[in-house]
């Protein structure tokens, strides 16, 4: 029997597996990252949809990716260049707005004009915000400890993890304990009294979730997405120059000068295993090729029951990958535009239009549009999280020319009737209609419109469900639960088989924080 | 926060001849105030409990409310009674477990929830043969987690950030209740408390009115849906006491509704326990930190160093104590509490029952009108947005089958639950006379659709709404809960984080009702822990 060539074979190009194959090739190791689709990043991906348009055509900002792999990976060096994104725009219905701003005394001034109780409450609540972060940050950092579990390692973690709860003291302690339990509109109303404000605000809590803003469990999701504020690297959120996909690029330019090696077009049919052990893996094209250790930055679904077979694995964790929630809940439409369009409450080209506009004109809104989707219909109207990259990045339109970029919730994976052609053009349809109310001249600006359902996300990138997370972030799927019980460190009862994508703790957002932890893992074993 | 800890001498040792004097005051004379007053007295303590009401019994008072027809408690059994308080109290009752605690019935059939698992396993094999093989796994394994939530109910709220590691360590690695669950049990109590009793439920059945049976202990007094998470949580809680296999059916007393309530004054009293109804508290007298006394809404003042407030949490500290002496932060904590009535009650007296009710079983269990989740989320729906839905769910008991002197002979009273009726009714609209009205049409439709002629039985009806709970009861809100069960609000973090040991910032004054740990629907737990705390504290 010949060596294999390979210490490592990586199965996905998305951001955590590359992050992986960096960090294990910086290891020294030999590794090979296998990508099914012709370009890198997974749901990170920069596309020339329509000729001279570029999109980051699924995850389309970044703020969470860990400053610790930027350094580590030295990132910068290989093309990431973050671009700030300082704004949010919430036109009202009374054809006001609320505007946010990146000058914190122009932002005081502006929501004092809605609200000066709300303006009062502000510095105090993102005070408290930024507390909660760094109260989490530890833990999003660190392997999972099992509670359950009498194991040395797994009784050190919980004791330092209980060390840290304490060191918070009792009052930030309970508060995380509340942001980990209640719903973002619960947890608002705490707080504000502006409904327009409580709903841009706890729009950041249902975004990739089957939740609504009154659903007990978006308080963290809220948190998650404030994580990228606390860290420096760039505050709050950003783009990539060229598109997310180039983040991927700049990830995969790391590896490989690492030493990593990277195919594209090379689609993983099944991992091999023998006796209990993977041997390597089987291509679509029916190649093989072998390796002592094979890590899947692919979803739980994929890689614990469609690319090995269920024989290989206990009962009890094939139940709970079954069991595993996913749900897909958003959808993406992405634009190509013949000049900008105008704001009905905030007209011209003002810079408002390098920022976000956030279509989430009150709580109400917000939790008709999850309604909508709880009984398995798209919502009639969406909120949606829109922005402009040709504004910041002008490279990624022809001159004059620009890209609209869409995030529209709720578009349910599981739709009455299933997702065909028709649905999604009506899916298009109720996005551009909404938007038009507060855009009059959008859809005269349309030269080309993608529309993406969670159907499309899971047959283009295979996520499954189209969870742009790898699985919801419900606190039962979270932490040691994720994916599975006991299963939550990233090994599978499969020996030498890994998982290293959004599907493991802690989770997703481009933050690169599994596929790290996952390295981590697999570095220390040996 | 500051904590107020200084003492005092108590007030009446020192002048006001003639006032009558206590070593404590308890507010409220429902089952927590009798538990907080007899542990108090069994200690020896002078020991006073002043009753708002004419009768006492809290939500669990038999009044009539129709010539002759009789009303007993809201709730549809009789709570989980700690052994601990059976034992100290030596409480000889007779419990019923109804042989079938629940049942659904619907235009899409029906379904006869047995108490014994293997019963009800022959019950579903017919519908669902998976769902009859799971049945049995599923009740052992949601009773150990809820034996679990009992042994925690039993100690003071656990609080790993106001005591020591030792506590944390205590619950989640040593607790040998928790480890002796076994890895797998463990597991699934930290995956399940979070979790929606729908998505619970998904996993382990297909029936739908099997699902639409459990899912409704869910929501029980909760404004969210069965797809909001905690409620698989809030299932798991008022399975506390209940028998392995048994929904709903931790079975009432065979004395009648108030039997506990009658047993409690008596061994209260033979304490010397001294109980005062229509007594209502103004305010609670606080001297230099400490309290002094109360003083009632006719004037009248009574001293005590310590009083234990079995009023919820908002009605106490926001309504009984002048604001100067609690921190401003503490204030805004407890006006953060979330009450959310969205339960109301509708009272049938009957001339006689719809021969459609009767069965096969006797009609001492629950019966619930709501055949499937979708439905009972749509409900829950409508009181997001302050409306009553058009089908609410709507579940009910014959409680002259198991008492049948609430009636006049041959007659019977029957108790309609209905959820969501929500106490905050949007765009301005009031629970006014005609609201009332309407829902007890709604109520009144309901009922006849599964039981005709139900109409014509009516002699008399009675709507009781989160409003009125509020009224006469004193209910903030209408929340029978005194403070909705999320996850947010239970264990350290009820009434408000931090203060889960039943002593308020005010030094004596001590809270000891459902809207403290451990909660509704454990008869008198939060009364007896709030004594212990008393007692502890000299």
């Amino acid at each position: 029997m010949t060596t294999s060539r390979y210490d490592a074979i990586l199965i996905g190009g998305g951001h955590n597996g590359l992050v992986a194959a960096a960090y294990l090739a910086r290891a020294g190791r030999k590794v090979l990252v296998l990508e099914k689709r012709p370009v890198l990043g997974g749901a990170a991906v920069t596309e020339e949809i329509f000729p001279g348009f570029k999109f980051s055509v699924f995850s389309y900002v970044v703020s969470l990716l860990r400053p610790e792999i930027i350094r580590d990976l030295d990132l910068p060096r290989h093309g990431l260049q973050i671009l700030p994104l300082e704004s949010t725009v919430t036109p009202l219905e009374n054809g006001d707005y609320l505007g946010s701003w990146a000058d914190p005394d122009e932002n005081r001034r502006e929501l004092c004009r809605h609200s000066p109780r709300d303006a009062e409450a502000m510095s105090q609540f993102g005070r408290l915000m930024q507390h909660m972060a760094m109260a989490v940050k530890p833990i999003l950092g660190m392997m999972p400890p099992d509670p359950t579990s009498l194991a040395p390692s797994d009784l050190a973690g919980m004791l330092k993890l209980g060390n840290h709860f304490r060191s918070l003291g009792p009052d930030r302690f309970h508060a995380l304990f509340k942001l980990m339990t209640m719903s973002s509109a619960d947890y608002l109303d705490e707080w504000y009294e502006f409904d327009p404000l409580k709903a841009t605000k706890s729009a950041s809590g249902i975004i990739g979730t089957f939740l609504g803003p009154r659903s007990p469990g978006s308080a963290y999701v809220l948190l998650h997405h404030y994580m990228g504020e606390i860290d420096g690297a760039f505050r709050a959120w950003g783009f990539q120059k060229g598109g997310t996909g180039a983040i991927s690029e700049a990830i995969a330019g790391a590896a490989r000068g690492h030493g990593a090696e990277i195919r594209t077009d090379a689609g993983v049919a099944q991992v091999v295993v023998r006796s209990g052990r993977v041997t390597g893996v089987a291509l679509e094209n029916g190649d093989e090729i072998e390796a002592p250790m094979v890590i899947s930055g692919l979803d739980p679904r994929r890689t614990l029951l469609q690319l090995v077979e269920e024989k290989e694995l206990p009962g009890d964790v094939v139940d709970a990958v079954k069991r595993f929630k996913f749900r897909g809940s958003s959808g993406k439409v992405n634009l190509a535009l013949d000049g900008l369009p105008d704001l009905h409450c905030l007209p011209g080209a003002g810079p408002h239009l390098k920022g976000a506009i956030s279509i989430s004109p009150s709580l109400d809104y917000l939790e008709r549009a999850y309604d909508d989707a709880k009984y398995g219909e798209f919502s009639r109207h969406p909120y949606m999280d829109v922005v402009i990259p040709s504004m910041i990045d002008p490279g990624m339109a022809p001159p004059g020319k620009h890209v609209m970029s869409i995030f529209v919730q709720y578009a349910p994976y599981n739709l009455n009737g299933g997702w065909n052609n028709d649905r999604r053009e009506a899916f298009g349809d109720a996005v551009v209609n909404t938007l038009a109310r507060y855009m009059p001249n959008l859809k005269d600006r349309i030269l080309y419109r993608q529309v993406l359902t969670p159907a499309d996300i899971e047959r283009i990138t295979g996520l499954s469900e189209g969870n742009i997370f790898q699985g919801e972030l419900a606190l039962h799927q979270l932490f040691f639960l994720r994916p599975v019980p006991a299963w939550a460190k990233y090994r599978t009862p499969i020996r030498g088989y890994w998982q290293c994508g959004a599907g493991t703790h802690p989770g997703g957002g481009i933050m690169g924080a599994s596929g790290h932890l996952a390295a981590r893992a697999i570095l220390g074993e040996r | 926060m500051p904590r107020v800890t200084s003492r005092h001498e108590p007030f009446w040792a020192s002048a006001d001849v003639g006032i009558e004097s206590f070593d404590a005051i308890v507010i409220g004379a429902g089952i927590n105030g009798l538990v907080a007053a007899a542990a108090l007295g069994r200690a020896g303590r002078k020991v006073l409990v002043l009753e708002r009401a004419e009768r006492i019994g809290g939500q669990v008072r038999v009044e009539e409310f129709a010539p002759g027809f009789k009303a007993g408690s809201w709730s549809s059994d009789a709570g989980w009674v700690p052994p601990s308080i059976i034992e100290t109290f030596n409480l000889k009752l007779d419990l019923v477990t109804p042989d079938v605690p629940l049942s659904v019935r619907g235009p899409a059939g029906s379904l006869a929830l047995a108490s014994d698992p293997g019963r009800l396993s022959e019950t579903l094999r017919p519908l669902s043969r998976t769902d009859a093989d799971r049945w049995p796994q599923f009740a052992t394994r949601v009773h150990r987690v809820a034996g679990f939530l009992e042994a925690l109910y039993q100690l003071p709220a656990i609080d790993i950030a106001t005591t020591s590691l030792r506590e944390l360590v205590a619950l989640l690695g040593v607790g040998r209740r928790f480890r002796s669950l076994g890895r797998e049990d463990m597991t699934e109590v930290l995956r399940i408390l979070p979790m929606s009793i729908q998505e619970l439920l998904d996993d382990w059945f297909e029936t739908s009115l099997l699902k639409a049976a459990l899912g409704v202990g869910g929501v029980q007094d909760l404004r969210q849906g069965p797809r909001s998470g905690g409620t698989a949580f809030v299932f798991l809680h008022h399975l506390t006491g209940a028998p392995l296999g048994s929904m709903r059916g931790r079975g009432y007393w065979r004395a009648g509704p108030d039997a506990l309530v009658g047993a409690l004054d008596e061994r209260a009293k033979g304490y010397g326990v001294s109980i005062r109804s229509q007594a209502k508290v103004a305010q609670i007298l606080v001297r230099e930190d400490a309290v002094a006394g109360v003083m009632l809404e006719t004037g009248e003042e009574i001293r005590a160093s310590v009083v234990v407030s079995t009023a919820d949490p908002a009605t106490t500290l926001r309504g009984m104590v002048d604001p100067v002496w609690l921190d401003p932060e503490f204030l805004r904590a407890v006006g953060n509490i979330k009450y959310r009535g969205c339960t109301a009650f509708v009272l049938y007296a009957m001339e006689r029952l719809p021969e459609s009710l009767g069965g096969p079983d006797p009609l001492d269990g629950v019966v619930s009108l709501t055949t499937d989740l979708v439905s009972l989320e749509r409900a829950s729906d409508a009181a997001k947005y302050g409306a009553v839905s058009d089908h609410p769910h709507v579940e009910y008991i014959v409680p002259t089958a198991r008492w049948p002197a609430l009636a006049p002979p041959g007659k019977h009273v029957i108790l309609a639950r209905v959820q969501y009726a929500p106490y905050a009714l949007g765009e301005g609209a009031e629970w006014d006379a005609s609201a009332s009205d309407r829902l007890g049409h709604v109520i009144t439709t309901a009922l006849e659709r599964a039981h005709p002629e139900f109409e014509d039985r009516v002699l008399y009806r009675q709507v009781v709404t989160p409003r009125d709970l509020e009224r006469r009861d004193g209910l903030t809100q209408g929340a029978l809960s005194q403070g909705e069960l999320t996850l947010d609000q239970i264990l350290f973090m009820r009434p408000v984080p931090g203060w889960a040991r039943h002593r308020m910032p005010i030094a004596g004054l001590y809270l000891g009702g459902s809207g403290t740990h451990p909660g509704p629907g454990i008869a008198g737990g939060a009364g007896w822990l709030a004594a212990r705390a008393v007692l502890d504290d000299r």
